[in-house]
C-alpha cells in the first residue's frame, strides 16, 4: 500500500443517505428567514409611504403659507410658518399615532 | 447548465423547494467537512449558519464551478468568521494533545488523531484535497488562496499525516 492510498483510505468514508432531520431543520431556518425578509421589506415599504405621506403635508402647508392672503385668519401662519407647519405635522403625527385602528394596534 | 446550477438559479428566485433539494444533496459533505474541520465543535450549526448564507446570497452563484465548491467556499468562510468571533478559541485547541481528542463516532480515531496534528488550514486542505476529492485549483478557489501556497500546505499536511501514519 503506498502513502497516498493509505492516506486515502484514512480520509475514506462510508456514504450515508440524506439526514432528513436536519434537511428539514435547513427548510424551517429558510422559511423564517423568508418571512422576516419579507416583513423587513413591508416595513420599509410603510417607512417609505409614511415619508412621502410627511413631506406632502409638509409641502401643502407651505403652499398655504405662500398662497393665502395676509387679510386670512391664517395670517398667523405667515408670522411664524415654520413653526406652524411643526406644529401641525406634530398634530397629524399625534392623531396617527394615538389612534389605534391607523396602525394595526 | 448542471442540474445543480438549475436548481440553484431557482432558489435565486426564491424557490424553497428547489433549495431544499440542493441542501439534501450535499448536506453530507459540508458537515463531514465542517465537523472534521472544527472537531464536531458545533458543526451542525456553522452548517445551518453555511446553507442559511447560501440561501440569502443565492443570486452569488453563477454556475462557475462546482456548486458544491460554491457551498464549501461558503462553509470555510462561515468556519473562519465563527472562529474569530470566538477570540483565542484556536489557542486552545492548538492546546488539545492528539489522544484528548473528543471521540466522534463517525470519525475512525486514526483520523481524529492524524487531523489533531494539523493546523486549521493544513487540516482544511487535507480534507478539502483527500476528503472530499477537490483538486488543487478548487481548494485553492475555496480556501481563497493562490494554488502555489494551497500545495505548499498540502504538501506539509501530507507529511505530517505520513508521519503519523508511520507511527
Amino acid at each position: 500500500m503506498t502513502e497516498d492510498e493509505k492516506i486515502a483510505a484514512l480520509f475514506a468514508d462510508h456514504q450515508r443517505s440524506p439526514d432528513e432531520a436536519f434537511v428539514a431543520r435547513i427548510a424551517r431556518a429558510v422559511e423564517a428567514e423568508r418571512r422576516m425578509a419579507a416583513m423587513r421589506a413591508a416595513a420599509w415599504r410603510r417607512f417609505a409611504v409614511e415619508c412621502v405621506a410627511s413631506v406632502a403635508v409638509v409641502a401643502s402647508f407651505w403652499l398655504v403659507w405662500r398662497l393665502a392672503p395676509a387679510s386670512l385668519p391664517t395670517g398667523a401662519i405667515a408670522t411664524a410658518p415654520a413653526a406652524a407647519a411643526a406644529v401641525l405635522t406634530l398634530g397629524l403625527w399625534f392623531g396617527v399615532v394615538l389612534r389605534p385602528a391607523a396602525t394595526g394596534k | 447548465m448542471d442540474h445543480d446550477a438549475i436548481l440553484a438559479r431557482k432558489a435565486a428566485a426564491g424557490d424553497t423547494a428547489a433549495f431544499t433539494i440542493l441542501v439534501r444533496g450535499h448536506e453530507g459533505a459540508v458537515r463531514r467537512f465542517l465537523g472534521r474541520l472544527s472537531r464536531q465543535q458545533g458543526s451542525d450549526d456553522l452548517a445551518q449558519e453555511t446553507f442559511l448564507r447560501a440561501w440569502r446570497r443565492a443570486s452569488d452563484y453563477r454556475g462557475e464551478g462546482t456548486y458544491r465548491g460554491w457551498l464549501m467556499r461558503i462553509a470555510w468562510t462561515v468556519f473562519l468568521d465563527t472562529r474569530r468571533a470566538a477570540g483565542r478559541r484556536e489557542e486552545r485547541e492548538a492546546a488539545i494533545p492528539a489522544h484528548d481528542v473528543a471521540h466522534d463516532p463517525n470519525q475512525s480515531l486514526d483520523l481524529q488523531r492524524a487531523l489533531a496534528l494539523l493546523g486549521t488550514r493544513e487540516r482544511a486542505a487535507a480534507l478539502l484535497c483527500f476528503g472530499e476529492g477537490c483538486s488543487h485549483g478548487e481548494a485553492a478557489e475555496i480556501m481563497g488562496l493562490p494554488l502555489g501556497t494551497l500545495k505548499s500546505i498540502l504538501a506539509r499536511a501530507r507529511a505530517a499525516l505520513v508521519e503519523r501514519l508511520e507511527n
